[in-house]
């Protein structure tokens, strides 16, 4: 390609490249240098270099004595939040892999109308179905007045401010992530190859194992990251699912920004997060690369 | 009218770099019908596309009635292409894809409408012009897109491949329309394909390539009958190679000797064609060879016999079954078979790319 | 013969499991639609069917407010981002690569990359600094954020859209006199026009779904729906946040039906 068609296209994607620069790049530079600076009295920074906010992501100094100890508090929600995250990964994929294969393998009519009824609840607003989950556990939600009706309990059943409110949360909203991009690996998948295999003496398990899921294994892949990273930087929903009992890593970012009264620790704990992620997101591609297409020549 | 100078091409850069074509030269003639012919990978698309302009050259010129026109963009080169895809704007009826140029030209509707009609009444598809493009057959696409292509009056037409997507039946009968056209409308065609028999039945010449060179230009019956190379006598037609050793203008294969004046000392290789070998010992100045019948292959009009040489090498003659069908010949019999000295071409190895 | 033939696309449990999902999908929201029309106040009381919730919502200035912003900064963000991504997708499709197309590539996605909560914290500090120096407090902070989250949303269809198409088509109208402007706007538009539609769909409801951003930038008045309901769920649990999230339910239902619509009648 010529000079001026590579300064076209430059232009072309200026205005894009600038907004992102100015209001994504820019702001995450400022929060990586405010990791390296010293709380202010109320909130904010003094412009004063410090490694306290790294050290404090996993450690802490007792007040009286000045010994270091690891961060009970800190590690818990950060292992919760890994934790939570594969975990809501694994449960969507066991649940959504059958349901984008029962999609696919639909008449097309029909096919229509299923990937409609999972296309409802992807575009619907995170928080209006974080609180029709909630609705289901509160104390004086669904299954509770069930269950006291029927005689079962005498007194509510505390399942919300639990890892298991989150994680049935995040389960709930999560889930259409995980079956779209599935849906769209099966639907490509030629079930040609599968009549080959049964007619090369393959059990349907077999099948399975063998043909299908090493080809639908990019759509499965994408839809483990698509639901994996929202879920490692979850906020809304362990906020009115976990509230102050079961934190994840973006509430107790928040928190610092917040109550906390200390920047640097949120902005250290942001990076950790954003690498967390990028993390996750590196291993995805290698997972995947080699399998695109080739340029044009 | 288009003259091509020492034309290249490279893509990539760096250790990535291609080399597609080998500073090309040759000239085309007004009226001609002028064919690309060579395997995938030789550099025939790349010259198409070249000629039309989609891609510019790494060194070289391309004359057009005396103007050098490879720096002009496509859009203004008075050359059109029918694709191999046939590119058809999927989102207009045929009728607006066949006026797209004209319109793009800026012309009155007042011109436009007629022309789009003619074009449409000369591939027989005017009933169909207020079709999308994407219900018609192959067939019918394809004609579409060579009345999108001549609407506008090109100085040459490009056509890429245009048969390959067309089965049999049709491909033939495109070739005769195709053919036609050109007669009807005087236009020089430079036309792109890998099918050896499309070549020779409608070029007034060809050009095989390979390896991004053009290996000879000439006339099918020349390409067949005296092909430059061993490449051209391999890819056109089936041909016989047999490798001997050349001492002053005579030649020793498989324990037999010729005088074949063209050829040079040393190590030589031979061509025939399998038509032309005789199954009988007794043909006047021919090399006489001692044969085992390996394989005898039945094709309807005629038969292949695959032969064996004292020295191991192949060899296939074929005959007529309707001239020789008495010849008894079985699987296993050895005989003598002759070897024409008018048919014997000594061959060079081609040009191979660096 | 009752022997049913050999089906390949059958995996057994799938339409099970399956079902269950759409049931554990719909159960919740159909339980939040229906509480939305009792008549009393208190949700798990049951006192009666009735619309009153709804009436009270339309009546709720703070509410009318929030679905007013919500409105003005969805679209404004979706208009520009959707602009901007056609131009970038323009910008890195359907050519051999050139210096700098990665590091592009790499830029127009970013926002993806990272948590959301992270961004809102880091815009936040800067938005935070701006508002006290230029004393400005408008509606603008919260349009570049939105706009900015929304590219690499808009430019994921957009771009597929590109690649899908076949580059001989822009070739051939080259080929046929064709100047660049004129082959962009009767080729390149109308055959990107789905792709640019799903793009906008797609920032639309991004837009509309950020609470978080939303709610750590926002100056006073500012609310959005999810910002509004997110404060009142925080007070109460009542029948009309039961009622404003039906509504937002419906508004989604309708924006995929809508986008159905008008996909089935490109293609």
């Amino acid at each position: 390609m010529s000079g001026p068609e590579i300064w076209r296209r430059w232009a072309l994607a200026l205005p894009s490249v600038v907004v992102i620069m100015l209001f994504s790049i820019l702001p995450l530079g400022v929060v990586l240098v405010y990791s390296f600076l010293t709380p202010g009295d109320f909130g904010n920074v003094k412009w004063i270099f410090s490694t306290e906010g790294w050290f404090s992501v996993l450690f802490e100094r007792n007040i009286f004595d000045d010994t270091i100890s690891l961060s009970d508090a800190n590690l818990t929600i950060l292992l919760r939040s890994v934790l939570l995250a594969i975990v809501t990964t694994m449960i969507t994929l066991v649940f959504g892999l059958p349901t984008a294969w029962f999609i696919a393998t639909r008449a097309p009519a029909q096919r229509n109308l299923w990937l409609f009824l999972i296309t409802i609840p992807f575009w619907t607003n995170l928080l209006v179905r974080t609180i029709a989950v909630q609705e289901m556990i509160r104390s004086e939600g669904v299954f509770n007045r069930i269950l006291l009706a029927l005689g079962i309990i005498d007194a509510p059943i505390q399942m919300m401010f639990t890892d298991f409110a989150v994680l049935l949360g995040m389960t709930y909203v999560y889930l259409p992530l995980m079956v779209l991009p599935v849906y769209a690996a099966i639907e490509k998948f030629d079930f040609r190859l599968a009549e080959a295999s049964y007619d090369l003496y393959a059990s349907r398990f077999f099948c399975l194992r063998r043909v299908i899921l090493p080809l639908i294994r990019p759509g499965v892949i994408a839809g483990s990251i698509l639901v994996f990273v929202p879920a490692l930087g979850a906020y809304v929903t362990p906020r009115i699912m976990g509230g102050g009992k079961s934190m994840m890593l973006g509430n107790l970012i928040d928190l610092q920004f917040g109550q906390g009264r200390n920047w640097p620790l949120g902005a250290a704990l942001s990076i950790a997060l954003t690498v967390l992620v990028l993390l996750a997101l590196i291993w995805y591609t290698r997972l995947t690369s080699g399998r695109k297409e080739n340029d044009h020549v | 009218m288009l003259d091509i100078r020492g034309l290249s091409k490279r893509f990539g850069y760096g250790k990535g770099e291609v080399t597609a074509l080998h500073e090309v030269s040759f000239s085309i003639a007004e009226g001609e019908f002028f064919t690309l012919l060579g395997p995938s990978g030789c550099g025939k698309t790349t010259l198409l596309r070249l000629i039309a302009g989609f891609i510019g050259p790494s060194g070289g010129s391309l004359v057009l009635d005396g103007k050098d026109i490879a720096a002009m963009p496509p859009n203004q080169r008075p050359v059109n292409t029918v694709f191999q895809s046939y590119a058809l704007f999927p989102h207009m009826t045929v009728g607006q894809n066949v006026a797209f140029a004209l319109e793009a030209q800026g012309r009155p509707k007042s011109e436009i409408d007629p022309a789009v009609e003619k074009m449409l009444t000369l591939v027989q598809l005017l009933h169909l012009k207020n079709r999308k493009s994407s219900e018609l057959s192959g067939g019918q696409q394809q004609r579409v897109a060579l009345a999108r292509a001549l609407v506008a009056k090109p100085r040459i037409l490009l056509l890429d491949e245009p048969l390959s997507a067309l089965d049999m039946k049709l491909r033939k009968d495109m070739q005769i329309e195709l053919k036609r056209l050109q007669r009807e409308t005087g236009l020089t065609f430079i036309f792109v394909t890998h099918d050896q028999e499309e070549a020779l039945t409608m070029s007034d010449r060809i050009a095989v390539m390979s390896g991004g060179r053009v290996q000879q230009i000439a006339t099918p019956r020349e390409l067949y009958d005296r092909p430059a190379n061993r490449f051209v006598a391999g890819f056109i037609g089936e041909s016989n190679f047999l490798s001997g050793k050349a001492t002053g203008g005579v030649v020793e294969v498989a324990g037999g000797r010729i005088a074949l004046p063209d050829a040079t000392d040393g190590a030589v290789t031979l061509m025939i064609r399998p038509e032309h070998v005789v199954l009988s010992a007794n043909a006047p100045d021919a090399l006489q060879l001692e044969a085992t019948i390996a394989q005898l292959v039945f094709f309807g009009t005629d038969t292949h016999v695959h032969l064996t040489l004292s020295d191991g090498e192949k060899l296939v003659a074929r005959v007529q079954n309707a001239l020789h069908g008495g010849l008894s010949l079985n699987e296993g019999d050895r005989i003598t078979i002759s070897l024409p000295d008018k048919a014997l071409r000594v061959v060079k190895d081609e040009e191979i790319a660096a | 013969m009752s022997k049913r033939s050999f089906d390949v696309t059958r995996l057994p449990g799938t339409a099970v499991i399956a079902m269950t999902c759409f049931v554990i999908l719909y159960i919740p929201m159909a339980i939040l639609v229906g509480y939305s029309f009792n008549a009393g106040k208190v949700i798990g009381n049951w006192e009666g069917a009735s619309v009153k919730w709804y009436g009270a919502a339309l009546q709720n200035q703070a509410f009318l407010n929030a679905a007013l912003n919500s409105l003005i900064l969805a679209t404004t963000a979706s208009v520009i981002s959707t602009l901007f991504a056609t131009m970038a997708a323009l910008a890195t499709t359907r050519t051999e690569k050139f210096r700098g197309e990665g590091a592009i590539h790499i830029i127009l996605n970013q926002p993806l990359m990272v948590p959301e909560i992270v961004l809102a914290i880091a815009l936040v500090i800067i938005v935070g600094q701006i508002k006290q120096m230029t004393g400005y407090t408008g509606l603008g902070f919260l349009i570049a954020a939105h706009t900015t989250f929304c590219i690499p949303f808009a430019y994921l269809p957009i771009r597929a859209r590109l690649e899908g198409m076949d580059l001989s088509l822009e070739t051939a109208a080259a080929d046929l006199y064709a100047s660049r402007f004129y082959t962009f706007r009767r080729v390149t538009l109308p055959l990107l026009a789905p792709g640019i539609l799903s793009g906008f769909m797609l920032a639309f409801v991004v837009s509309l779904d950020d609470l978080i951003i939303s709610d750590f930038l926002k100056s006073p008045g500012q609310d959005t729906l999810p910002t509004y309901l997110m404060g009142e769920l925080k007070r109460n649990l009542t029948s009309e946040i039961y009622a404003i999230s039906s509504l937002l339910l419906l508004l989604s239902v309708l924006i995929v039906a809508g986008s159905w619509v008008a996909t089935r009648k490109k293609d």
